[in-house]
C-alpha cells in the first residue's frame, strides 16, 4: 500500500473554479435527499485548457457521467459488486432516483453515484489515523485498511453518501467457490475473506477499481461501472491527460470536450469539494 | 493492424485487442487470456467467451476463470448483441467503445454460485401434490432417475400413448435436441416459452408484413414511436439502451405510449398515458389524421402497400375525438402526435408486450399500419427485417411408430385452431384443457425444463389443478421452483457457464455466437442436451432409417460414448450446415466466439430482384414465388412479381405487399369461433372495469429482474428487494389508502396482499407492478418477497395468436 497523505493544497485554481469565475454565473437546483446542486452552465475550451496545467496531481482520474444517456439499468451498480467483490449492504456505485411532477406531468429522475474523488474531500481530515487520504500520485481517494480502526467519522463527515461500512456480512454464495476467490481490491493484497479480517470492520468507498492499473498507473480496463454501462453513459480518465482526451472507457473521447459541449454539474458544489465525478445534462 | 487494436492501453501494452472485426481471422482462446497482464494473485487465468442467458437476450460476455472458478465477467466486444443492431454501427464503432452488459448479466456470478441450488436429482415420497404441499423429498441416486424416468416413458410408448407426453422448454437453448427427442419419441406436444412473450406481436407482423419479429433501426431514427413496450428498463437485448439514446443524441424524438411511466417513459421527450388495451384505437386515429391531412407517403402506398382503399375507409371516422374517448388520450394531442410521425422522416413504431390483451393482434398490426401508410419500413431508421442466419437444424426422420402418434392432435390444438399458431404452442390452452379434461386426450407424463408455469401463466389456481392432474412430472431446472415442487422427480440443471448453445443473434444481419461450459457442472450433473440424450439412448429411439441419433457423432458418424463429445459433433453439424459452414473448434477460435457474417445489414430488401438461377428453381403461384422442396412441390416464399413482371423478395404475405386488408381472413374464425376481422379493427378488449372490479391491474418488466426466474439472485436482490403495488395518489386518495399501507388487491379469481405505492407516474384507473414477485419457493431470497399476480387471472389466451393475456385484469384493492 502507498502511504504518502496530503491535505489539499489551498487557493489552486480547479478546473471548475476557473471555468465558474469566468462565466460568472450559478444557477441552483434542489435534489431531495442529496441537498443542492450547482449547475454551471457552459464554459470556454481555452479556459480549460489554461487550468489544465495547474492541476496537482501527475495524473488526474475521474469520470464524466451522461445523464442524457443514462437509463437507470443499474449495470455499474452490479458491476462493481461482481468487481470488487463487494458484501452484502456495502454498495459503491448506486443510482439514486426520485420522482417529480403530479401527473400526467411527471417524470422520474436519476444519477449514478460513485465516490467522486474530490480534489478537496471533507472525508479524509477527520480521520484520527490517517487511513482515509487522497493519493498525490492520481488523485484517487482510497482507505488504507491495515491504519482504518472503523471509527466511521468519514462516513459522518462525507456530504454524498459514499461510505459503507463492512459490518462483516457475507452473501450466501459465500459459502460456495464464490468465497474461495480473493477480492481484486487493491492488487488483492486482503486475500480471502474472512470473518474479523480486514476489510471487515473497515470502511469502505469505490477506488475507481484502482486495482485495474498497471504498475505505471494506467488503467489496463476502464473501472467496471464504465466499461459495462448499457448506454455508454460513464466516462472514465485521466483529466490530467495531455494526449488523445483523457478517456479511458471510450476511443476518441475527450473528456475536456465533453465539459466544454454539455452544460455540466457537480454535486453539492456550494461545499467547495471539488468533486472528480462531472454530470453532462 | 492498427484497427485491430480495440483500445488506447492495449495498444500501449502492445496486445492486439479482440477487436478483430473481420472475423475471418481466427484467434485462439487462450490469446484472450494474454489480454490481460496477471497483476495480483486475484487475476490471471483465462478469458473464455460466451454468451450469457441471465435472459433470452443472450449477450457476449468473456468469463475469468481462475483454477476452473468463475472469477469475473465482463462484456465481449466482438459480439454485436451487446452493442448494437445494425452491422454500420458494430464494423465502425463496437472495438473503439466496447459493448455492455445489462444487470442480470453482472449478477450472473450469484445464479451460478447460488447456495440454494439443486444439487441431487429428487424424488417425492408425498403423493399429494398442490402449492404449500411439502413432497418430502428423497435424494435419489441418478441411475435411479434416469431408470424410472425411462421406464415411464417406455411404458407411454409401448402403448402407443407417446402423444400423451408433454415437454416444455425454454427457448434459447437446446431446443433442437428436445424437440427432435420429441419428433423420435413421437409426442407432437413440445412446446416453448415464446406464447407468454410475444407471440401476439409476430401474429400482427406476420400479418402486416409476413415476417414475425421486425427489429428497431433506432439508432438512425429521427422520430421513435412505442407503444407498451419498455426498452430501455426491460432490455430483452443488451444493445437497446445504447442505440435508443444514440438516436435520440443524434436528433430523434421518443415517444412512449404505455398507462405507467416506465424508465423508459421516464426518459422520452413525451409520455402518453393511456388506457389499457386501446392502443390499437390511439393508432387508427393517428392513420386518421395522416390520412385526412393527406401526410401518408403514397408513392410507396402505391408500390407496396395492399388494401389500402378498405384501410382508409375504415378509417374514415376513426377521428381524434372517437380515440379520445377511448384512449383518455386528448384529441388535440393525437393531431399533433400524427403530424410529427408522418412529418419526421425516419420514423419507426413498434409494440411489445403491452398489447397483451384480447385485442392485442389487431392492435399491433393498427400500429404496425403506421409505419407502412408512412413508408417507414426498411429504410434506415425504421422497423427492419432481420436476415436470421446461422446453424441449421438438421431434421429428423421419425420411426413407424412415433410418425403414428405424431399424427395425434397437439393438446393445444394447434394451426387448425389458432388462425395465428406459434410453434412455441399455446401454454394456456394446454393447461385450461388439462384443468378441465375437455381436451383430445388426458395427457399423462410431462418434461418441464427450465419453466415455472405456475409463476408464469396466467391463472396460477389452474396451472396448479393441471399439474396435479399428471400422473407423473420431471423438472429439469437449477432452483427447486414452485412448479419443481409437483414434480415426482426433479433433475438438477446446469447454468449458462456450464453448457453449451448456439446462439443465432437477433440483430439485422446474420450473427451467431457461442455459449460455452466455461466451468465444469458445480454437481457433477449432466448438461440438459446430455440427460436428453442418455434417455434417448435408454429408450433405443432411432431414426426411421435405424439411424442412432443419440449414439452416432453427426460429424465422423462413429457411435460415441461421452454424451459432451456426441453434442459437441451435434454443434459442428449445424454450423457446418448452416450459414457460417465452420466447426465447433473453428467457432471456438473465432474473436469472442462469435461468427459476424460480413453481409452486413441489408436495407430495403423488398425491393431485391430475384436472381435468374433462383427463379429457375422455383415455383409460382398467382405473384407469388416459392422455393421448391425435393420433391417439387412448393417450399418457402422467396418472392413475387410485380405488376411489370420483375421478380423481387417484396413482403412474404399472400399479396407480396404489406397488408391493410386481409381478403382470406374472411370466412375464418379464431379458437374462441369468432370470425376474423380482414381490418385492423379497434374492438375494446373482453374483460372492462365494472362497480366492482374497477381498476385495470397491469404488470411490466425491468433491467432488474428476468420474469419470475432471477429472484433468488443475491446481487439482483440487493439492488430492488421487492416490488408493491403502484397506485396513482390521487386514486389512493378516494379509496382512503396512503403510501406503504398493506392493501388487498382483488379479481373474481383471487386475492392477493401487496404494499401500496404512491405514484404520480401512473393512469389514475390503473394499478400495477413489476411481474416476477411473490415466490414461495425457489430459494431462500426468493421466499416471500412481494406477491404473485397470477392468481388474480383467468387462464386465457388471445383466440388468433394463443398468447397468454398478462395483462388482461381488473381488480378492486382496499385496505387490508
Amino acid at each position: 500500500m502507498p502511504t504518502e497523505t496530503e491535505t489539499p493544497v489551498k487557493g489552486a485554481a480547479t478546473l471548475e473554479e476557473v471555468v465558474n469565475r469566468q462565466l460568472g454565473r450559478r444557477a441552483f437546483l434542489k435534489l431531495t435527499g442529496l441537498g443542492v446542486f450547482t449547475a454551471a452552465a457552459g464554459s470556454l475550451p481555452a479556459v480549460l485548457e489554461a487550468a489544465t496545467p495547474k492541476l496537482r496531481t501527475q495524473r488526474r482520474y475521474g469520470m464524466v457521467i451522461d445523464l442524457k444517456r443514462c437509463v437507470n439499468c443499474k449495470a455499474c451498480t452490479i458491476a462493481c459488486k461482481l468487481e470488487n467483490k463487494t458484501p452484502p449492504g456495502v454498495v459503491y456505485n448506486p443510482v439514486i432516483e426520485e420522482e417529480i411532477g403530479e401527473y400526467p406531468y411527471v417524470q422520474r429522475r436519476w444519477f449514478p453515484k460513485p465516490c467522486f474523488h474530490c480534489d478537496k474531500p471533507p472525508c479524509t481530515g477527520v480521520c484520527p489515523v490517517t487511513a482515509t487520504y487522497k493519493r498525490k500520485e492520481d488523485g484517487i481517494v482510497i482507505v488504507d485498511y491495515d491504519k482504518c480502526i472503523g471509527c466511521r467519522y468519514c462516513i459522518t463527515a462525507c456530504p454524498y453518501g459514499a461510505r459503507f461500512f463492512d459490518f462483516g456480512e457475507n452473501y450466501p454464495a459465500h459459502t460456495t467457490a464464490y468465497g474461495q476467490v480473493p477480492s481484486p481490491e487493491f492488487q488483492g493484497e486482503y486475500g480471502l475473506r474472512r470473518e474479523g479480517k480486514s476489510p471487515v470492520g473497515n470502511v469502505r468507498k469505490c477506488t475507481f477499481c484502482l486495482h485495474l492499473q498497471d504498475a505505471q498507473g494506467r488503467y489496463t480496463r476502464p473501472p467496471a461501472c464504465s466499461e459495462t454501462c448499457m448506454a455508454k453513459a460513464i466516462h472514465f480518465g485521466d483529466f490530467a491527460s495531455e494526449s488523445n482526451g483523457g478517456c479511458i472507457t471510450h476511443e476518441g473521447c475527450n473528456l475536456k470536450r465533453l465539459l466544454v459541449e454539455h452544460r455540466w454539474i457537480r454535486l453539492k458544489e456550494e461545499l467547495g469539494t471539488e468533486p472528480s465525478v462531472y454530470y453532462t445534462l | 493492424m492498427t484497427n485491430l487494436n480495440r483500445r488506447e492501453f492495449l495498444k500501449v501494452a502492445g496486445i492486439t485487442g479482440a477487436g478483430l472485426l473481420g472475423s475471418g481471422a481466427l484467434r485462439p482462446i487462450t490469446a484472450m487470456a494474454k489480454e490481460e497482464t496477471a497483476r495480483g494473485p486475484y487475476d490471471g487465468g483465462a478469458w473464455i467467451p460466451s454468451c450469457c442467458h441471465m435472459c433470452g437476450g443472450t449477450t457476449g460476455i468473456l468469463c475469468q476463470v481462475v483454477d476452473g472458478r468463475l472469477v469475473r465477467i465482463k462484456p465481449n466486444d466482438d459480439n454485436p448483441v451487446g452493442f448494437t443492431n445494425i452491422s454500420d454501427d458494430f464494423f465502425a464503432n463496437a472495438a473503439k467503445e466496447g459493448a455492455v452488459m445489462c444487470p442480470k448479466g453482472n449478477a450472473g456470478i450469484m445464479a451460478l454460485y447460488d447456495s440454494d441450488r439443486l444439487r441431487k436429482p429428487l424424488k417425492r415420497t408425498n403423493p399429494n401434490k398442490g402449492i404449500g404441499v411439502d413432497p418430502r423429498w428423497k435424494e435419489i441416486s441418478w441411475e435411479e432417475a434416469y431408470t424410472e424416468i425411462a421406464s415411464r416413458l417406455k411404458t407411454l410408448r409401448d402403448a402407443g400413448e407417446a402423444h400423451k407426453l408433454l415437454w416444455l422448454s425454454e427457448d434459447h437453448c437446446f431446443t433442437h435436441v428436445q424437440g427432435d427427442f420429441c419428433k423420435l419419441f413421437g409426442t407432437p406436444n413440445y412446446s416453448m416459452h415464446s406464447n407468454l412473450c410475444d407471440t401476439g406481436r409476430k401474429a400482427s407482423f406476420k400479418i402486416l408484413m409476413g415476417d414475425e419479429r421486425p427489429l428497431i433501426d433506432a439508432i438512425n431514427s429521427k422520430y421513435m414511436l412505442i407503444f407498451g413496450w419498455n426498452p430501455l428498463s426491460a432490455t430483452k437485448w443488451s444493445h437497446l439502451p445504447r442505440i435508443i439514446t444514440r438516436g435520440i443524441e443524434r436528433g430523434a424524438r421518443l415517444v412512449i405510449v404505455d398507462p405507467h411511466l416506465s424508465y423508459t417513459a421516464s426518459k422520452a421527450h413525451e409520455w402518453v398515458p393511456i388506457r389499457p388495451g386501446t392502443d390499437g384505437a390511439l393508432a387508427l386515429a393517428m392513420a386518421h389524421v395522416i390520412l385526412r391531412d393527406g401526410l401518408q407517403d403514397a408513392r410507396f402506398i402505391e408500390e407496396w402497400v395492399a388494401g389500402f382503399e378498405e384501410f382508409k375507409d375504415y378509417v374514415k371516422d376513426k377521428t381524434p375525438q372517437w380515440a379520445e374517448g377511448i384512449t383518455t388520450v386528448p384529441a388535440e394531442r393525437i393531431e399533433r402526435l400524427a403530424r410529427e410521425f408522418a412529418t419526421t422522416k425516419p420514423a419507426l413504431v413498434d409494440i411489445w408486450s403491452g398489447a397483451h390483451h384480447t385485442n392485442g393482434v389487431y392492435t399491433g398490426w393498427a400500429i404496425g399500419t403506421l409505419a407502412a401508410i408512412t413508408g417507414n419500413i426498411e429504410k434506415p431508421g425504421t422497423l427492419v427485417l432481420p436476415v436470421k442466419k446461422g446453424g441449421k437444424h438438421i431434421e429428423v426422420e421419425p420411426d413407424e411408430a412415433a410418425a403414428k402418434t405424431l399424427k395425434q392432435p397437439r393438446l393445444d390444438g394447434g394451426k387448425g385452431k389458432w388462425p395465428y399458431f406459434h410453434s412455441s404452442g399455446v401454454y394456456a390452452e394446454i393447461v385450461s384443457r388439462m384443468a378441465d379434461g375437455q381436451g383430445p386426450y388426458p395427457p399423462r407424463m410431462a418434461v418441464i425444463v427450465f419453466q415455472n408455469l405456475l409463476m408464469s401463466m396466467v391463472g396460477t389456481k389452474n396451472t396448479e389443478e393441471a399439474l396435479r392432474k399428471l400422473e407423473f412430472i420431471v423438472v429439469v431446472d437449477t432452483m427447486l421452483s414452485e412448479t419443481a415442487e409437483f414434480a415426482d422427480i426433479v433433475i438438477p440443471g446446469t447454468t449458462y457457464f456450464e453448457r453449451y448453445d448456439l446462439n443465432n443473434h437477433w440483430v439485422t444481419w446474420p450473427v451467431l455466437g457461442l455459449r460455452q461450459p466455461v466451468v465444469k457442472p458445480l454437481f457433477g450433473q449432466p448438461a440438459e442436451y446430455e440427460f436428453v440424450c442418455e434417455l434417448g439412448r435408454r429408450l433405443g429411439l432411432k431414426e426411421a432409417n435405424d439411424k442412432d441419433l443419440f449414439w452416432a457423432g453427426r460429424m465422423s458418424g462413429q457411435r460415441i460414448e461421452d454424451k459432451t463429445r456426441w453434442y459437441e459433433e451435434w454443434l459442428s453439424k449445424e454450423l457446418k450446415e448452416g450459414e457460417p459452414k465452420i466447426t465447433l473448434e473453428e467457432l471456438k477460435a473465432l474473436p469472442g466466439a462469435t461468427w459476424v457474417s460480413q453481409k452486413g445489414t441489408k436495407y430495403n430488401k423488398h425491393q431485391e430482384v430475384i436472381s435468374q438461377e433462383k427463379l429457375a428453381d422455383s415455383t409460382i403461384e398467382e405473384n407469388l414465388i416459392f422455393s421448391k422442396k425435393k420433391d417439387g412441390s412448393k417450399d418457402k416464399p422467396i418472392g413475387m412479381l410485380k405488376s411489370d413482371g420483375t421478380a423481387v423478395r417484396g413482403f412474404f404475405t399472400p399479396s407480396g405487399k404489406l397488408e391493410l386488408f386481409v381478403a382470406k381472413h374472411k370466412g375464418k374464425k379464431d379458437a374462441d369461433g369468432k370470425p376474423l376481422n380482414p381490418l385492423p379493427v379497434y374492438e375494446p378488449r373482453e374483460w372492462q372495469p365494472n362497480a366492482e372490479y374497477p381498476l385495470f391491474l397491469i404488470n411490466w418488466k425491468e433491467a432488474s429482474q428476468t420474469h419470475s426466474r432471477t429472484q433468488n439472485n443475491a446481487f439482483l436482490a440487493e439492488l430492488k428487494a421487492t416490488d408493491g403495488l403502484r397506485i396513482n395518489a390521487k386514486t389512493a386518495a378516494k379509496l382512503g389508502i396512503r403510501d406503504g399501507d398493506w392493501v388487498w388487491v382483488e379479481s373474481p379469481h383471487g386475492k392477493v396482499r401487496m404494499k401500496a405505492q404512491l405514484t404520480q407516474g401512473i393512469h389514475p384507473e390503473v394499478v400495477g407492478t413489476q411481474h416476477g414477485w411473490g415466490h414461495w419457493a425457489m430459494g431462500r431470497i426468493a421466499k416471500g418477497r412481494g406477491s404473485h399476480t397470477g392468481f388474480l387471472a383467468p387462464t386465457k389466451a388471445c383466440a388468433l395468436s394463443g398468447q397468454a393475456l398478462n395483462k388482461e385484469i381488473c381488480v378492486r384493492i382496499y385496505r387490508a
